[in-house]
């Protein structure tokens, strides 16, 4: 059971530890705190974004242990002692991931406001599924609307990310 | 008879546009680094959010927030007691609505305060403690029941709850009428649709001394600067707009909304600053988005399929207040003209207040639903003519170099090529007529306005201004212009431009824009209109810098002649600049670099700054609304989509899509090409799925992307994106439009598809498998009971 | 959107679960993914004062095979993870793809089976399919433990046989004789859409001959419905293209659907008819699908 505080209000605060973009973070949260806010506000990163609130347009999406949810559905004490990525954790050291070479390479974002939550549903889908079909790309970001792109630069964008890596890994190896 | 001018095939090559360069904004946008309005705070910030009416049509007897005041953490609570009582909008013509209802209010969802707290869940708190009285009075939810003679007046200043009326008439149509081979009338309607877009509004506001700022999602500097000034009778230079990244516009954050006025007025009172946001169920109240239409049109043709006169009647329901309403009134009539060459055209347009959220403007302003109209009732005429869809639009298409009835100029046009280059790549002519049941293809054509010819409001002020100021040491350039990005790319597309006019490296420009403070005049993105108008502003401040620039350089640089030197005896006009290098036309091998040029500029002058700016001009006729549809360019456009049906649920799928643009020269293929694939996104959305839905209240039952269903990834088909070439002698490099103009086609030709597939025309949008399942047992009850 | 204020407790066992849900009474409610209780929680339409979390339990999230007993899922298990459970692969592909067909990808991550059966909204993917399978629920509470065919479980829109202080803990598909099964949905978009109807089948085939056949209808009734007089049709008769159609007619006759914002009621009744058919059809051809 999570420890608690209890404040001058009557109501409880839960001392939790998570770990965001590989940075453990001890803080102290109400029961009400959903991720996507706790991220925004409580840690500054405002690369996931809050638009439909209902699980219905992926913008807040980030990994949980590695897999895509809506953080705008997840309560921040539900995930004490897990791990959560978001946008701002695929780069590493100013080293930018692949499917954010290729969103460029493609111009697959154009307002952008979707795009930091079909990256994370894409870095989801390519670590599960390095050689992805058209079908399962488009499967894979089904959850993320967009209205400025018909996404067809993000599926073209994603699908030379895995054939990049691909080849990456392919020279590696040879 | 002079020999026809033709602007196909220009095409040139270019250093910096005409390719697809980087986006300036990518890194921003792919590392969640850029800021947009929400996530933007400042010290000591307060959160607010609007009061809004629970009733559709009632007067306001009394607002109790005596509960909320006592929460703690709540800072103020406004009404219109609060604020001036000026009446604002975007249509002079008819600014009437208040910053918060003053006596009435006019649809469920109407503002009629604003509250801030110290966060967000005492705002929630606060704003579920605050009591409104109201004397319901009878509400009208449509332009039937507005046009009742004993239906309830929204308005005083709208006898019968008609906001516009129209009527225009070109050329003879009762002489057309009687020389015409066959006449023909359909009756359409288009469905009240919502932009879309994922960013719900946000505006944040603060003071200091006489001046405030206003950071907003939104799509104008200017108008949101022109309209808070009026709206607080403030000087327009004590209005700062910073507008941060926009996620997504569409014509929804052209308004001035009730978050930018309340942020100010909150921010004034408090004397911190405010942060007003919607939760995305207030996007559908905030409305502003496309007007249900019913279109009525009548057409008479020649036996060869000729058009010789069209009349068209058309009823807008408008919602609560007029916004741009006025214009789409007129959009919704003005530009068919452009398409289609024909000489009598009468056009009837009533635009009717209602009791249910405003409508505005979305991509294609005014255009979308009437192309749907006339396209569905030309494939019909063809039809009964014996005709191929494609052909009767080559007969009718409009030709470069030619002005309509209406009176607007038109230069470069070439759809009659985008119908035949759009025929050929979709397989058109194996296909119509040849697809199996439940299959079929459908073309539809369009094409919009770059740019609107006129501002919204009476001004003599150039429509879009540029600047461009050189480093110190030349190493750098920056491009000032208050051209807004909203996705579409203008942030690249103006500073592709910039290098190529300036001859200077692109990775070596930053663009400042969007602050009414930093960077310079501009009226924003709506009418398609930032490539031509910012353009030719940003254009002309590139060559301002390159003509100092090669002056500079003329005494500068030497050339060999008859084996001595001149120094500084060259002319500029003898010069030229290139990515970045100044060489002699003659003898390139002699230059020098653009930076030690500007340095040297810079040590003799002072700043090195060049200025340019647009102004349309004067342009169309003296009738009634002929300023609605002028611009210096026309864009055209043919789609075809190919849909497969399934007979027994209705459900549609479409299969595959090609639209073929006519857009002048193109800056940025790849962005073009962005645009392309979203406007039909958005308007297969609008045919099979999209419409806004009210209870009996005026409630919004759909205001969520769940029950508002945009396509998803799965949806969507592969669009095929082509363009014509072709160059407008009116844009800069021969410029015109394309992010408007590619949504006006798509429901026409999807609809067409879809009659194709079944045999049977539904005549109102969206396209649901119910009403195609509806339709296809009529059809099948019919054939039976002709039997 | 906000969610109020409430207590939230992180328990360590099923029993400890559900002696917090007793102990506090119908102010507590049990959560998991969270997906739903939410969304309600944000809407207003739900407002416990205390959630008791049972997603983390490990003993919620197994997927066996128990020789002579079935398949066992745990009502914690997500619908991501039913989808991608090679048990279920091999003996229910079936049951992963109605699964599969649940909202989108990141709510699937989160959702569980157990929420989508508790929280018992008629369109819900999961009762269906399962109900075919004649799947069985174990519910455990703070005094009783007990075993209802799924069929049973549901009351009304939002409503089931659980009491307060109950949570379903698993599910089992008994090995069972049926030898097809399907499920169909139609909703108005391909991802992120609410079944307009969703017709689960299954048939036990005995060469070209129907033995038993299970038709379960969702979305088109209070709770999931199984069309008994279609299935009785088909019992003994040789499969053909003719009979599902008329099994169609019967189930359409069967159901009693609403109008709302996504379709009508006479609309839904005719899907009822197709989507029989087709579920018939491929149930029969094409196995476990």
């Amino acid at each position: 059971m999570a420890e608690f505080v209890v404040g001058e209000d009557g109501i409880k605060r839960y001392l939790v530890s998570i770990t965001v973009n590989g940075i453990k973070y001890t803080k102290v949260v109400k029961a009400n705190s959903l991720l996507v806010n706790f991220l925004r506000e409580d840690l500054n990163l405002t690369g996931t974004k809050r638009a439909c609130e209902q699980g219905d347009c992926g913008a807040c999406t980030v990994l949980l242990d590695g897999k895509p949810v809506n953080s705008c559905m997840v309560l921040t004490v539900s995930v004490d002692g897990r791990e959560v990525t978001t946008v701002e954790g695929l780069a590493s050291n100013d080293k930018l991931d692949i499917l954010q070479e290729k969103f460029i390479e493609h111009s697959a974002p154009q307002c952008g406001f979707c795009a930091p939550g079909i990256l994370m549903s894409a870095k989801a889908l390519l670590m599960k599924n390095p050689n992805p079909t058209e079908y399962e790309v488009r499967e894979a970001i089904a959850g993320n609307l967009c209205r400025c792109t018909g996404y067809v630069h993000y599926v073209e964008a994603i699908l030379d990310a895995a054939a990049a890596s691909q080849e990456r890994k392919d020279g590696k190896n040879g | 008879m002079a020999k026809e001018f033709s602007y196909l095939n220009m095409k040139r090559e270019y250093s910096y546009i005409g390719k697809s360069l980087k986006r300036t904004d990518i890194l921003d946008k792919v590392t969640g680094r850029g800021k947009f309005a929400a996530d933007l705070k400042f010290s000591n910030m307060l959160y607010g959010k609007l009061i809004r009416s629970t009733e559709a049509h009632a007067r306001i007897i009394k607002i109790d927030t005596s509960e909320a005041e006592k929460l703690p953490g709540v800072r103020a609570i406004i009404t219109a007691k609060d604020v001036p009582s000026i009446k604002y909008g975007l249509s002079p013509a008819r600014y009437d609505e208040n910053i918060f209802c003053i006596d009435k209010v006019r649809y469920y969802g109407d503002k009629i305060g604003a509250i801030c707290a110290v966060d967000e869940e005492t705002l929630y708190k606060a704003l579920k403690l605050i009591k409104v009285e109201y004397e319901v009075l009878p509400a009208v939810f449509t332009p039937a029941e507005a046009a009742k003679p004993d239906a309830p007046q929204i308005f005083e200043e709208y006898p019968g709850n008609i906001n516009t009326e129209i009527h225009l008439e070109f050329g003879d149509v009762e002489k057309a009428k009687q020389e015409a081979y066959y006449i023909r009338t359909d009756r359409l309607q288009g469905q009240r649709t919502l932009h879309g877009f994922i960013e719900p509004h946000c505006s944040i506001a603060y003071w200091e001394g006489k001046r405030v700022t206003i950071h907003s999602a939104h799509q104008s500097a200017h108008y949101l600067q022109h309209h808070i000034a009026r709206i607080f009778d403030m000087k327009e230079g004590d209005v700062r707009v910073v507008l941060p990244y926009i996620g997504g516009g569409f014509g929804g954050k052209v308004d001035i909304s009730g978050l930018d006025i309340a942020a100010v007025a909150l921010s004034k009172i408090t004397g911190q600053p405010v942060k007003m946001f919607y939760d995305l169920e207030e996007v559908w109240y905030n409305g502003r988005a496309r007007h249900g239409m019913d279109m009525k049109y009548t057409t008479g043709v020649t036996k060869e399929g000729k058009i010789l006169f069209v009349e068209n009647e058309t009823i807008l329901d408008g919602g609560a207040y007029t916004g741009l309403g006025v214009a789409s009134a007129y959009y919704a009539g003005a530009l068919l003209t452009v398409l289609y060459d024909f000489d009598n055209y009468r056009f009837d347009a009533y635009r009717y207040v209602t009791n249910l959220p405003p409508c505005g403007a979305q991509r294609g302003h005014g255009q979308p639903h009437p192309r749907y109209a006339f396209e569905s009732h030309l494939d019909h005429i063809a039809e009964d003519l014996g005709m191929d869809p494609i052909e009767i639009r080559l007969i009718n298409a409009r030709k470069a170099n030619t002005v309509t009835p209406n009176g607007y100029e038109v230069k470069s046009y070439y759809l009659k090529e985008a119908n035949e280059m759009a025929r050929d790549a979709s397989g058109w002519k194996d296909k119509k007529g040849k697809l199996p049941v439940g299959r079929g293809i459908g073309v539809g054509n369009g094409g919009f306005v770059t740019g609107a010819g006129y501002c919204m409001y009476r001004t003599d002020l150039p429509h879009s201004v540029a600047m461009i100021k050189i480093y110190d040491d030349g190493t750098h350039a920056i491009v000032y212009t208050n051209a807004v990005d909203i996705g579409q790319g203008s942030d690249t597309v103006l500073t592709q431009m910039a290098a190529q006019a300036m001859g200077y490296p692109y990775e070596d420009i930053t663009i400042c824009t969007r602050d009414t403070d930093l960077s310079t005049l501009d009226f924003g993105a709506y009418a398609s209109r930032q490539t031509l108008m910012a353009g030719w502003a940003v254009k002309r401040a590139g060559e301002d810098v390159k003509r100092k620039i090669l002056a500079q350089a003329a005494e500068m640089l030497k050339v060999k002649e008859d084996g001595g030197y001149r120094f500084g005896k060259l002319t500029p006009e003898e010069l030229d600049c290139e990515e970045g290098i100044v060489f002699v036309k003659q003898e390139p091998a002699v230059n020098i670099t653009f930076a030690e040029v500007a340095r040297a500029y810079f040590v003799k002058h002072g700043v090195l700054i060049g200025r340019g700016y647009y102004h349309p001009g004067k342009l169309g006729g003296t009738h009634k609304g002929a300023a609605v549809g002028t611009s210096p360019a026309y864009s055209s456009a043919t789609q075809v989509a190919e849909v497969e049906v399934d007979m027994e649920t209705g459900l549609t799928k479409v299969v595959g899509t090609w639209d073929v643009h006519d857009s002048g020269f193109v800056v940025n293929p790849q962005l073009l090409h962005g645009q392309v694939h979203g406007a039909f996104s958005m308007g297969i959305g609008e045919t099979i799925w999209e419409k806004v839905v009210f209870d009996e209240k005026g409630k919004v039952l759909n205001g969520n992307f769940a029950e508002y269903r945009l396509p998803t990834a799965l949806d969507m088909p592969y669009v095929e994106s082509l363009v014509l070439d072709t160059f407008e002698p009116n844009g800069p490099w021969g410029v015109k439009e394309v992010g408007e103009g590619a949504t006006t086609p798509t429901l026409g030709c999807v609809a067409n598809a879809v009659y194709d597939a079944i045999g049977v025309r539904i005549s109102e949008l969206p396209l649901t498998p119910e009403k195609i399942w509806r339709a296809l047992k009529e059809k099948e009850a019919k054939e039976k009971g002709g039997k | 959107m906000y969610l109020p204020d409430f207590e939230y407790f992180t328990p360590d066992s099923v029993e400890e679960a559900c002696q917090l849900l007793s102990k506090y009474g119908p102010k507590a409610m049990a959560i998991a993914g969270g997906t739903d209780i939410v969304v309600k929680m944000k809407k207003e339409v739900l407002a416990p004062e205390i959630l008791v979390s049972i997603g983390h339990l490990p003993e919620l999230k197994k997927i066996e095979y128990v020789p002579g007993k079935g398949v066992v899922i745990g009502a914690g298990v997500t619908h991501n993870e039913v989808q991608n459970s090679k048990i279920l692969q091999e003996k229910y592909l079936s049951v992963c793809e109605a699964a599969h067909q649940m909202a989108n990808n990141q709510v699937r991550n989160l959702g569980t089976i157990g929420g989508n059966i508790s929280n018992a909204v008629p369109s819900a993917d999961m009762p269906p399919i399962l109900i075919a399978l004649d799947t069985t629920v174990k519910i455990v509470g703070s005094k009783k433990e007990r075993t209802l065919p799924l069929e049973d479980v549901f009351k009304g829109p939002n409503q089931t046989v659980l009491e307060h202080d109950e949570l379903i803990t698993e599910f089992v598909i008994p090995d069972g004789s049926f030898t097809g099964s399907t499920y169909l949905k139609f909703g108005l978009r391909a991802s992120g859409a609410l079944a307009v109807v969703g017709v689960a089948a299954s048939v036990q085939m005995d060469g070209g001959v129907i033995k038993d056949a299970r038709i379960v209808l969702g979305a088109v009734s209070p709770v999931p419905l199984r069309a008994k007089e279609a299935e009785n049709l088909l019992k003994g008769k040789q499969a053909s293209e003719e009979l599902f159609e008329e099994a169609g007619v019967i189930a359409s006759g069967e159901c009693r659907p609403i109008s709302d914002i996504r379709a009508s009621a006479e609309y839904r009744r005719d899907m009822v008819r197709v989507f029989t058919r087709r579920a018939l059809l491929k149930a029969v051809n094409e196995g476990h699908v």
